[in-house]
């Protein structure tokens, strides 16, 4: 166990070294400044090229990439171009933001999803079980910023329940934070219950239809028993491996989310260091949601055999 | 990582649960990106200056016609050959820590910012080849100092003033680490710095010791008496968010409100809207380099089938005068010359096109989503050529690679926004030079280039302002970019709130506002 | 179990063809024809609500939406069409190599993939749409590459699993090329896969084009993509919510309606999976 784990990480590294220089490299390769940017309109060529080398822009490319691995190793990711804050804790500060809509929208996604994919299976073919799949799939069609928006509309403006603007934290004031974070929870949670019935459905469906069920069927154990202590166990396990997934578009498509909602987490602080041309911002991003993909991969993995029964016998 | 207080935008927790968390003590003002640092003039954008400006002054600053009045300085004696300037400094001016104001602290303010480590922005315009070239800074008393200028220039204390270089505003030793290195402004202005939370705000507390001056506020002179206890400026980067927040009283000052909101801002009874010309300038670069528009009756053909006015009224509903000259519609200078419309006559359009050789050839214009009203312009202006049979097609980049483009010299016709130049020497200098040297340069004529040097050296106002129309003719033969308004400041703010207005440099201010109880 | 077996394939493709058909005829029909120039302004009809004249409103250009929406179909639909085209030709031809070659060939290009793997597609697509640039071809690069990686991994998968079997070992013991080979027998395996993969792919395309739209990274204004028109009605949800309704239900039915044939196509092909 050891050992694989150690493998795994160790097949990684040439892949985030690859990824990092290749956004290091491209980010370059974008064209705009950010000290064309900062200085604006009367930029003049000599105060460019002086503030650049004050950010230490024209050193030779190869010399700054290693500079900023080498600090990287250390898990410093430099300083922001914009307004000089340090880059590796504002990405923890607006992961957390992230994370937390992520995985609360995951978690209760599939607490809603699993049970009813599972009873459609179940009831397959039945009214039942073409209005869950009928809904999954419509909810699976919707981008989630147009959802967003429209709840907004309807919740933030029409309504006014919830606020429109702003964030705070949990540790804060829990219930206040709850509010702000409401709308874009239930705009993921839609979304990812589309994607999650289905895939319960698809799997319970296959397990159904296997042989010891079919014999605890016959042995006379009721449907409920069979759907709980046979089904269950067995139609998750794929559903665990789709929550890897689904943390990583999550992750790739918050930014949209957090954009309609105006929060401040990670895709946020990606776009806008993007259109900032904030260098350490985009790498230490980038490089972050790199490595987040990779872990959460990871451990979906490991505790793959926890539920999946036949892969525990082995 | 730290569990510690998380106030993104508000500090004030309504809504769902009803729960009220923080008193409100702070009056909140929206600004649409992080501040880049508390150093006066360095490191900075608009929005840093509009901070920075309510934490120290300078000698001097600008009114809000963009004349310069003396802040820190009593008054200012300028010797007869315009080489010497000499400020004695107002009596009872504290620091923020107590320390009254002195000569030496202007001397000491001096040498960091003339430190050419500092990169103080003004820095190229005292130094030599500047257009404020200073010998020497001497201290004659402790409430005297003197400027010596090399040659005479019509452009020093309006350069001291720049908004861009925090007004050369004077710091106390204490603003500094012993190392020499910057660490927070300790000024003379009305308000503190009392926290900057990186991405998400910064907060000012009232300065009690403040001396005031005793004229009326005026721009960034006059009066500036702080009334409020607590500003917290917000980061909302999202247009959409910021008007929420407002309408939702998550915030009480919107201190930049596009244009395309101020309907439904106005529609509002709890909200007042106040606007104010300022001295930035949009319009429409033209190429000269390009083979297509190298020939000005080309430019003058696209200057004419544009009608600017109906531009500017649907652009900036109502807010913005139509003004065809570099010189803002505020200043001074501005008479009858400037204030001339460009003829819209499509049909004089289509003969002077079709004098160039033109034969429909598609024009491609640059312009961004950044700035919504750049954008529309650009949108309109595209659909006005069309009708005179010009083919504009719009190529909307990031305002990053735009700015890339705009340095290089990089495009056909752009549009394109200045900043605020508050002098009509700086309005002509902005875009006029050599483009083998500075690309981004629009207009290149070397008798102009002569003329607006030789406005930078003349004290005599209506010396310069024949200057400036004789100028104002070439550039209009030239027609190396069609000018379209000086764009407005529009701000909304909470009826909560007394005395806020918007002003011709932009940035919100928040000294002489009060909270009605 | 249940005496009513539920037609799900028939439905399916049925419902599915006549949403994505009704937006496909909407696309062509803008080649030729739309009810007003997508691009044309009429500063008196800024803002105007869905009238007759304009039956999903007008925007604040008092552009026609309903034009423009039916000119964002052709945008977003091609990008789509060009975008898997890319995906599946690039990746298809990739991982025919590595499956084939295995060594140092395979290595390299499956780091590479699995670099690339180690990004979700749509922040895979931010980071190059910020490097080409916003425009309409780079764009279908930029999806192009991130989609490219999941059909190197599928064909390279059914190549992995073929290679050793009878009947390809037969066509080599018969003197055929590696390529025809591979061509003739190796490739119409992964075709099943391919076409579920594909037709999802196209979903995944324009849900992402127009996420990187109304982020302002993709098809640059004023052409009208679903995306954009989405991220230019922001700012009057309230005022004229209309603006928003049109674009967001476009991307919608077209969503669905590939879910829908995807879900067809995958009974068909995958019999195990039928309800």
């Amino acid at each position: 166990m050891g050992r694989y784990l150690l493998g795994r990480l160790l097949t990684t590294i040439p892949t985030l070294l690859l990824v990092s220089f290749s956004v290091f490299l491209l980010i370059r390769l974008v064209p705009g400044d950010p000290i064309v940017l900062m200085l604006g309109d009367a930029a003049d060529e000599e105060t460019v090229r002086d503030i650049r080398e004050a950010y230490g822009l024209e050193k030779p490319f190869f010399v700054q990439f290693g500079l900023w691995l080498l600090k990287a190793m250390s898990g410093d990711l430099g300083t922001s171009i914009s307004n000089g804050a340090a880059v590796a804790p504002l990405i923890l500060d607006r992961f957390q933001v992230s994370a937390s809509i992520v995985v609360i929208a995951i978690v209760v996604a599939v607490a809603i999803s699993v049970p009813l994919g599972m009873i459609a299976a179940w009831r397959q073919n039945s009214l039942t079980d073409i209005l869950v799949v009928g809904g999954a799939t419509l909810l699976l069609s919707l981008p989630s910023f147009w959802l967003g928006l429209l709840l907004l509309l309807l919740f933030g403006l029409k309504l006014g329940w919830v606020p429109v603007v702003g964030y705070i934290s949990f540790a804060e004031d829990w219930q206040g934070a709850l509010t702000y974070i409401l709308l874009p929870i239930v705009t993921l949670i839609l979304i990812e219950i589309g994607v999650v019935t289905r895939m319960a459905r698809a799997s319970t469906v296959e397990v159904l239809r296997l042989e010891y069920i079919t014999h605890a069927r016959a042995k006379g154990v009721s449907e409920g028993s069979v759907l709980m202590r046979h089904a269950l166990p067995n139609a998750f396990a794929p559903t665990w491996t789709l929550i890897g997934l689904l943390l990583g578009n999550l992750l790739g498509g918050i930014a949209v989310v957090e954009t309609v909602f105006t929060l401040p987490g990670l895709g946020r602080l990606l776009v806008d260091a993007i259109f900032a041309r904030d260098y350490p911002i985009i790498q230490g991003c980038l490089l972050f949601t790199a490595v987040i993909y990779v872990i959460v991969n990871l451990i979906v993995d490991l505790c793959y055999p926890l539920f999946d029964p036949r892969v525990m016998a082995e | 990582m730290k569990a510690s207080k998380w106030v993104y935008g508000l500090t004030l927790a309504t809504g769902l649960l009803g729960s009220t968390a923080m008193a409100q003590d702070a009056v909140r003002v929206s600004i649409n990106a992080d501040i880049r640092s508390t150093y006066p003039g360095v490191n900075r954008d608009s929005n840093t200056d509009g901070v920075v400006h309510h934490m120290v002054e300078g000698l001097v600053a600008f009114k809000g016609n963009s004349d310069v009045a003396p802040l820190l300085a009593e008054k200012i004696d300028v010797s007869d050959d315009g080489l010497t300037y000499t400020f004695t400094l107002r009596t009872g001016v504290k620091f923020h820590n107590g320390a009254p104001l002195t000569a030496d602290d202007v001397l000491f303010t001096w040498s960091k910012y003339m430190d050419k480590e500092t990169k103080w922005r003004c820095f190229s315009d005292f130094s030599a080849k500047g257009n404020g070239e200073v010998v020497s800074l001497d201290k004659i008393d402790d409430r005297t100092v003197a400027f010596k200028l090399k040659q005479p220039s019509a452009l020093f204390l309006g350069l001291l003033a720049r908004i861009d270089c925090g007004g050369t505003g004077i710091l106390h030793k204490d603003s500094f680490a012993a190392d020499g290195s910057f660490v927070k402004p300790v000024g003379t202005g009305p308000y503190m710095l009392s926290e900057w939370k990186k991405g998400e705000y910064v907060e000012l507390t009232k300065f009690d010791g403040y001396s005031s001056r005793s004229e009326k506020r005026d721009g960034y002179a006059g009066a500036r008496k702080a009334s409020i206890e607590k500003i917290r400026y917000v980061i909302i980067p999202d247009r959409s968010a910021a008007k929420a927040a407002l309408f939702s009283g998550s915030i009480e000052v919107l201190s930049d409100l596009e244009s395309g909101d101020l309907k439904e801002a106005k529609a509002r009874k709890d909200i007042t809207v106040t606007t104010a010309e300022t001295m930035g300038l949009s319009g429409i670069l033209m190429q000269t380099k390009d083979p297509l528009l190298s020939n000005v009756k080309m430019r003058l053909a696209i200057a004419h089938a544009i009608d600017t006015k109906a531009i500017v009224d649907a652009v900036t509903q109502g807010t913005a005068k139509a003004n065809n000259s570099p010189i803002p519609s505020v200043s001074a200078y501005y008479g009858p010359p400037q204030g001339e419309l460009i003829a819209y006559d499509p049909a004089l359009s289509k003969k002077l096109a079709a004098e160039a050789g033109y034969k429909g050839e598609t024009i491609k214009m640059i312009t961004n989503k950044r700035y919504q009203p750049s954008f529309d312009s650009a949108v309109f202006i595209q659909a006005m050529a069309r009708e005179a049979g010009i083919n504009i097609e719009l190529e909307v980049i990031e305002w990053a690679t735009q700015l890339d483009m705009y340095t290089k010299g990089n495009y056909q016709m752009m549009s394109f926004l200045y900043s605020a130049r508050l002098d009509p020497s700086l309005s002509f200098d902005m875009f006029s030079g050599p483009k083998a040297t500075q690309p981004r340069k629009v207009w290149d004529n070397s008798e102009a280039q002569t003329l607006i040097e030789k406005s930078m050296k003349i004290g005599n106002q209506a010396e310069r302002k024949k200057i400036f129309d004789t100028l104002e003719g070439m550039f209009r033969k030239d027609m190396p970019m069609l000018v379209l308004y000086n764009g407005p400041d529009i701000a909304a703010y909470s009826n909560k709130l007394e005395g806020y207005e918007a002003w011709m440099a932009g940035q919100p201010r928040l000294w002489g506002v009060t909270v009605k109880k | 179990m249940s005496a009513f077996r539920f037609p799900w394939r028939q439905a399916n493709a049925l419902i599915g063809g006549v949403l994505l058909g009704s937006i496909l005829l909407a696309a062509a029909v803008a080649i030729l024809w739309t009810p007003f120039d997508p691009l044309g302004i009429n500063l008196r009809a800024r803002f105007a609500a869905p009238s007759w004249g304009h039956p999903f409103g007008a925007d604040e250009f008092g552009r026609d939406v309903l034009s423009r929406a039916m000119s964002g179909a052709l945008t977003s639909t091609s990008v789509a069409l060009l975008t898997v085209t890319f995906a599946v030709l690039i990746g298809t031809a990739l991982g025919l190599v590595t499956g084939y070659m295995r060594g140092w060939t395979d290595r390299l290009i499956m780091m590479v993939n699995d670099a690339l793997l180690a990004f979700p597609g749509m922040l895979l697509a931010l980071g190059l749409m910020a490097v080409i640039g916003p425009n309409r071809y780079g764009i279908v690069l930029a999806l192009g590459i991130a989609y490219t990686p999941s059909v190197v991994r599928v064909v390279r998968g059914t190549v992995l699993s073929i290679r050793e079997r009878e009947f390809v070992e037969a066509s080599r013991v018969l003197g055929n090329g590696e390529v025809f080979t591979m061509l003739r027998h190796v490739l119409p395996n992964a075709f099943a896969p391919l076409a579920v993969l594909a037709t999802s792919m196209f979903g995944w395309v324009i849900l992402s084009e127009s996420a990187l739209s109304f982020l302002g990274l993709g098809v640059p204004p004023p052409a009208p993509t679903w995306g954009n028109m989405l991220s230019a009605a922001r700012p009057y949800l309230e005022s004229a919510p209309w603006l928003g309704i049109a674009p967001g239900l476009c991307i919608a039915v077209t969503l669905l309606g590939i879910n829908l044939l995807g879900d067809a196509l995958r009974d068909k092909l995958d019999p195990r999976m039928a309800g």
